[in-house]
């Protein structure tokens, strides 16, 4: 086997991933991003690494982002967009104004509801999508949508890509990390964050941030009571010899010589995770800034923190989850029955920690080539389901981008004056990813996996990149 | 995986390489030329299939003059201001006129492998009987062998020493069972003398039970088995395992290959009289089911008949690539860029699965009663189809008084739900307000809808309600039936998810868009295969059965050289790792080409005729060879002329994969339990819920049925088992014809730390401890055990040293960690 084809077979192929990294970190023949291009693959990067927050359950665009001032002047009369509304669970109520007030922010003016003050005052660094549509209005696919370009299960997420195609920067940290919501799984559970068929080295690595074993197997449990400090550095340097005697007589085979540096790997993860899960050292200042004293946005800032500090390390996609599935007590952004209640206790969990962690960004440097990408599998209807909730909307909703090359203080395309259809430039996920990836130095066509006969892409068949988003 | 290496980089067109048709060009005309302009349907006599048609043109003269772009018909109507085509859709991309402009300006070249109408792809070739290669040479032990030799000569290559007794048998019980070989029959096959020693234990594993446990999982990569629906609300699916028993046990039987496909396409219609082969059709319902999409979204939506064609393009895509190796589902949105299966043949294919959906369905082992129940059942069929519809016209009946208390009983419910168990003395109130609101409301409501049905109809109902009687009667003196989850045309209604009542319509969807239906499809087979009708006889078009078993047929067919090439090639892969074609399920244009394409129709030709479709005659023929016995040495002259061994100078040396690794820590650390068959454990904690919780971490590996194999465990699609998944174990959402083998960090970590291993090292320690009293006595067993060998000197030191000092459960691990341990020579 020789080196190029078992690059191809153990590490990932084109994307050069995990062999890459055990055998020669910096080899150029990776295929790895090229340093001329400041680490892009294709073109010249502007961003390295991507920072996601995901609103499981669908986040209301014309309560947080979305200003229409006519749901207000109409508020509580009967709806009637012009044609037929075809709705998930109900038929559509009468027009409902948000129960936040809006106000003006920034440079660029923005409007932004009284839900998210904090985010709003970010909005010069942040362009917002404000005609992103699904092709689901169902949670399950738009989530996988979301997150895979596809409303099926079975497709890798946006992290696997960007780990296939750009690997690690981190010596010793995994290349895409996610951080649920400790309230539970999304719909859909891990298969959202699911590699696919891309090679397994390109899976996600969950942390559990802030649980006593945030990573599965990091160390062996505790109740193992046969494994001491000693039995652990002596076994794993056993381990080392008698790997080197095995593979001294079978010359040739990298896949050996692979296995036996993964040990060491490991043990150098080992050493990292723990030291970036450690917040302690953490200022006053960072604290307050993410809110982690005060018990609502605690866990949040708690992520966004740690997210932070895993980009800081090298970490290429971090995805963090605010909400869990659909059930009872609401536990996510799906406020079909009162949203005044359940978007504003995620809201208020939510907004402080996310403005926290641009300014932390910013104050950093990080800002500059870090992507915070906000977005939601749909959004919710202008109208009322029942006197309180909102039902599902995939005609129109709000994502936004801020850092890495983006364009602050812009919105790009429109919904229509009821914040029900995108109606200015309408775009799906693909024309977003597309754009992501095209930030982060990737040509979205050219980044392509071979699977049962069709060259998959993140964007389909579909996909353009967006100008207009872009600084 | 040289060639699916080098189509990544052929896909990207750069400046300075010349455009190719084949790769650049064809796929454009495909995707936004030929719904019109095919050689079927050719729109102003012009078809854009071809090169050749191309350059041929129709009624308004040539499309293309090679090297005369702005004088080529093709580039005018699609350029400029307004082009004038395509007529439906947006304009070509300026990057794509771009593209066929500079294809058109370098020469028009035709550079498809053969032209896709003019030459036969290689796996449409029908098969002919082809003769093993008369070599005179004591290497030669079966026919495969002489293919193999004459193309290594060819490349002046020899083929490497045989490997020895020990290597050979830990490698052939792997390959077979998946499990290790007892020290006991590691010494009795060294020890063995006489000429038949490997062909007798080759013949004593393909008898044991433990094979097809072992097969039944590659079989379950390909075409995607999981145990849970999938997507939001991932329920765990208790009823699928009886077909998990199935596979298994057709494996241990040796069902005939073609027996073997049709049960599991459309057993209940060909055999209607065994039991089994209802079980079989499980095949058809493994993959991934969209809960909310079916069960909760309202009848008549765009999104309802997109959970619907996406349900049928799951169950073509699993029928088609497993048994056929071709991509039809890649002609979904448009005609099939590379190979020659049209949209409408896709279409036609959803059209064979319109009648059945997912579902439980009850079923009985005993023969006789199994017929009892099945027509039993058909009588209930029969009734529930005149019933629906009145039962439709009830629910479906509205007026704006019905949508206003519909809103009010709605709004209530939403309330009373948010407000789970009231807290207070306050919200007791609210809620039961809210309560007696909606009771209310819901008197008037059937008030309303009495009044639009009318007392005929509910007579009606009642009437045909009352057929049920004596039918329930019968049935209720029926044992208890089991259940397995299947395709099935009669289910109990749940929420929106309701039987169809004749196969649904299918149509052409214009780009796979249920909002552009297109012309009608009808039930058939891929028209590619020649010597094969694709269309079917069908008596009654609305029987759906029938679809599904004239598939069946189409796919077995002595003729469908597809089915007997990509089975015996898919066998030969996990003997040697890669296929005799590296892309199992794609045997097209954009897959790979076979290494040894006379030895490929030989086995296919062996197979369907002289082994009439014997699996397990076709492990012992390639098992039983010298090319399988090599040793799996690397050599200098073999890396130099053929590095990725394509050749098989030598044998491969393999990983254990995710399930076999589990199962061999089990069998050595002597805790295997063998227990064949029955419901899936449960290896994670499960809690009910909205979604479900499945936590791997919360589950302690000494519980019952934990030592059980792999194969036995219930397999989740939302939250795959971490351990295994860290060790390639596919997701069971993705068809998966070969699984990709990593080395990563987070993998070594899972091997070394997780409680699985050392739970079992704890295990192995003691089983050690109790057969040996000291060190160096009980590193040897743990050798032999493990690794089927007898320590060196210098490793017993080694081990023998750690063992004293820190513990043999840590020596147990240490050794299950080991290279040797995961790969096999």
């Amino acid at each position: 086997m020789n080196r190029r084809t078992f690059l191809w077979n153990y590490g990932g192929g084109l994307g050069g991933v995990a062999l890459a990294h055990l055998l020669a970190r910096n080899a150029a023949a990776s295929g790895k991003g090229r340093p001329e291009l400041n680490g892009g693959l294709h073109h010249k990067a502007k961003a390295k690494r991507v920072i996601q927050l995901f609103m499981s359950g669908a986040a209301s665009q014309c309560d947080t982002f979305d200003y229409k001032p006519l749901l207000i002047q109409k508020g509580g009369q009967a709806w009637d967009p012009g044609e037929k509304v075809e709705l998930f669970q109900s038929n559509p109520g009468v027009v409902m104004p948000s129960p936040w007030g809006w106000k003006q922010y920034g440079q660029c003016g923005k409007w932004v509801s009284d839900l998210l003050p904090h985010t709003a005052g970010c909005v010069d660094d942040i362009v917002f999508v404000a005609s992103m549509m699904s092709k689901s209005n169902v949670h399950g696919p738009a989530t996988f949508m979301q997150n895979t370009g596809f409303i099926l299960p079975g497709f890798p997420s946006a992290g696997a890509w960007v780990s296939y195609a750009l690997g690690s920067e981190a010596e010793n940290l995994p290349d895409f990390v996610v951080l649920p919501d400790p309230r539970g799984m999304p719909p859909n559970g891990a298969a959202n964050w699911s590699s696919g068929f891309l090679p397994a080295s390109n899976q996600a690595t969950t942390i559990r941030v802030g649980t006593p074993t945030p990573i599965h197997d990091l160390r062996p449990p505790k109740e193992e009571g046969f494994i001491t400090d000693e039995s652990e550095r002596e076994g794993l340097a056993l381990l080392d010899r008698v790997n080197r005697m095995h593979a001294a007589d079978r010359a040739g085979d990298l896949r050996l010589d692979a296995r036996i540096a993964s040990y060491e790997m490991a043990a150098r993860l080992q050493l990292s995770a723990p030291t970036v899960l450690d917040i302690s050292g953490e200022s006053k200042a960072t604290r307050e800034a993410y809110g982690l004293d005060e018990s609502i946005t605690a866990d949040m800032g708690q992520r966004c923190l740690v997210a932070r500090r895993l980009i800081e390390r090298g970490v290429r996609f971090v995805q963090v989850w605010s909400g869990a599935d659909n059930g009872f007590p609401r536990r996510n952004w799906d406020s079909h029955e009162n949203l005044a209640k359940d978007h504003g206790e995620l809201g208020k969990a939510l907004d402080k920690p996310v403005a926290g962690l641009l300014k932390d960004l910013e104050a950093r440097g990080l800002l500059e080539d870090t992507i915070v990408y906000w977005t939601t599998e749909f959004g919710r209807m202008p109208c009322s389901q029942g006197s309180k909730g909102r039902d599902h909307n995939p005609f129109g909703f709000t994502s936004w981008f801020a850092g890495g090359g983006f364009k602050g203080g812009t919105t790009y395309g429109a919904t229509d004056e009821w914040s029900y259809k995108a109606v200015e430039k309408p775009v799906y996920c693909y024309d977003v990813h597309a754009t992501l990836l095209h930030a982060m130095g990737i040509d979205h066509t050219k980044l392509t996996f071979r699977h049962n006969g069709i060259d998959r892409r993140l964007t389909d068949v579909h996909g353009v990149v967006i100008p207009e988003m872009l600084a | 995986m040289r060639a699916a290496f080098l189509v990544l980089w052929v896909l990207s067109v750069h400046a300075a390489d010349p455009v190719s048709y084949q790769r650049n060009v064809q796929p454009i005309l495909a995707e936004r030329c030929q719904m019109c302009h095919n050689a079927r349907n050719a729109s102003g006599k012009f078809s854009a299939a071809s090169v050749a048609s191309l350059l041929q043109g129709g009624v308004s003269g040539p499309a293309v003059k090679p090297a005369q772009a702005d004088a080529s018909l093709l580039l005018q109507v699609i350029s400029g201001e307004k082009p004038r085509m395509p007529k439906a859709g947006a304009p070509l991309s300026a990057a794509e006129v771009a593209t066929i402009r500079r294809w058109i300006e370098e020469g028009a070249k035709d550079d498809s492998s053969g032209a896709a109408t003019t030459q036969v792809w290689w796996s449409l070739k029908p098969l002919q009987a082809v003769q093993s290669p008369g070599l005179k040479d004591p290497w030669v032990q079966t026919p495969i062998d002489a293919f193999i030799l004459e193309k290594l000569r060819a490349n002046a290559l020899a083929p490497s020493k045989p490997a020895g007794r020990r290597t050979l048998i830990r490698r052939v019980y792997q390959d077979l069972i998946g499990l290790p070989p007892t020290p006991a029959e590691v010494t009795a096959f060294v020890k063995d003398e006489s000429p038949d020693a490997y062909a007798k234990v080759v013949d004593r594993l393909l008898a044991s039970p433990r094979y097809g446990e072992r097969w039944a999982r590659h079989w379950f990569d390909v075409m995607h088995y999981g145990e849970s629906h999938g997507y939001d609300k991932d329920k765990p699916r208790l009823n699928a395992w009886p077909y998990r028993d199935w596979v298994i046990r057709a494996f241990n039987e040796d069902k005939p290959y073609a027996r073997f496909v049709q049960e599991q396409i459309a057993g209940d219609a060909l055999f209607p009289a065994d039991p089994q082969a209802l079980v079989a059709t499980g095949f058809l319902a493994a993959g991934p089911w969209d809960f909310v999409g079916h069960q909760e979204l309202r009848e008549g939506t765009v999104d309802k008949d997109l959970t619907r064609v996406l349900d049928r393009d799951d169950m073509v895509a699993t029928t088609i690539s497993t048994f056929t190796s071709m991509t039809a589902h890649c002609a979904r949105c448009h005609d099939h860029k590379f190979d020659p299966i049209p949209q409408q043949d896709y279409y036609n294919l959803q059209a064979v699965f319109a009648g059945v959906d997912r579902a439980d369905r009850p079923f009985d082992d005993d023969p006789a009663l199994f017929r009892k129940r099945q027509a039993l059942l058909q009588q209930k069929q029969a009734i529930q189809r005149r019933l629906d519809p009145l039962l439709d016209k009830v629910e479906f009946a509205t007026s704006p008084a019905i949508e206003t208390l519909d809103s009010s009983i709605q709004d209530a419910s939403l309330l009373i739900t948010h407000m789970g168990e009231p807290k207070t003395p306050a919200e007791a109130a609210q809620k039961k307000e809210l309560e007696t609101r909606r009771t209310a409301d819901r008197a008037k409501r059937k008030q309303l809808v009495d009044a639009i049905v009318g007392p005929e109809t509910y007579a009606e109902i009642e009437r045909i309600k009352a057929e049920f009687a004596p039918i329930d009667e019968q049935w209720k003196a029926l044992p208890k039936p089991r259940l397995v989850y299947a395709p099935t045309s009669y289910f109990q209604r749940a929420g929106t998810f309701r039987p169809a009542l004749q196969p649904r319509p299918v149509t052409v969807l214009g780009r796979g868009n249920v909002r552009a239906p297109g012309k009608p499809a009808f039930a058939a087979a891929l028209s590619c295969v020649s010597g094969l009708k694709a269309r079917f006889d069908l008596a009654d078009p609305n029987d759906e059965g029938s679809r599904r078993a004239a598939l069946a047929q189409w796919i077995t067919a002595k003729e469908n050289m597809l089915t007997w090439r990509s089975i015996v090639n898919r066998v030969w892969q996990y003997h040697f790792g890669t296929g005799i074609v590296e892309t199992a399920s794609d045997f097209g244009r954009m897959g790979a080409k076979p290494s040894h394409p006379e030895m490929l129709d030989w086995l296919a030709v062996w197979f369907r005729d002289e082994a009439h479709g014997s699996l397990k005659q076709l492990h012992r023929l390639i098992v039983t060879s010298a090319v399988y016995q090599q040793a799996s040495t690397q050599r200098e002259d073999g890396a130099k002329v053929d590095a990725d061994n394509r050749l098989l100078w030598r044998m491969n040396r393999t990983r254990l994969d995710a399930e076999a690794f589990r199962d061999s820590v089990l069998a050595v650390s002597g805790k295997i339990d063998l227990t064949a068959g029955g419901p899936p454990v449960q290896m994670f904690f499960f809690k009910d819920d909205h979604s479900p919780v499945y936590d791997y971490a919360r589950f302690d590996p000494d519980s019952p049925g934990a030592y059980r194999r792999s194969i036995y465990r219930l397999i989740v699609r939302s939250v795959p088992d971490p351990f295994l998944e860290r060790l390639d174990c596919p997701d069971p959402s993705v068809l998966t014809p070969k699984r990709s083998t990593t080395i990563t960090a987070i993998q070594a970590l899972a091997a070394w730390n997780n409680i699985f291993v050392l739970r079992m090292s704890e295990h192995f320690a003691e089983l050690l401890r109790g057969r040996e009293s000291d060190a160096a006595a009980q590193v040897r067993e743990a050798i032999r055990l493990a690794l089927g060998r007898e320590a060196t000197e210098r490793e017993l030191e080694l081990y023998a040293k750690y063992a004293q000092q820190q513990g043999l459960a840590n020596f147990c691990r240490v050794l299950f960690n080991t290279n040797e341990f995961l790969f096999v020579d």
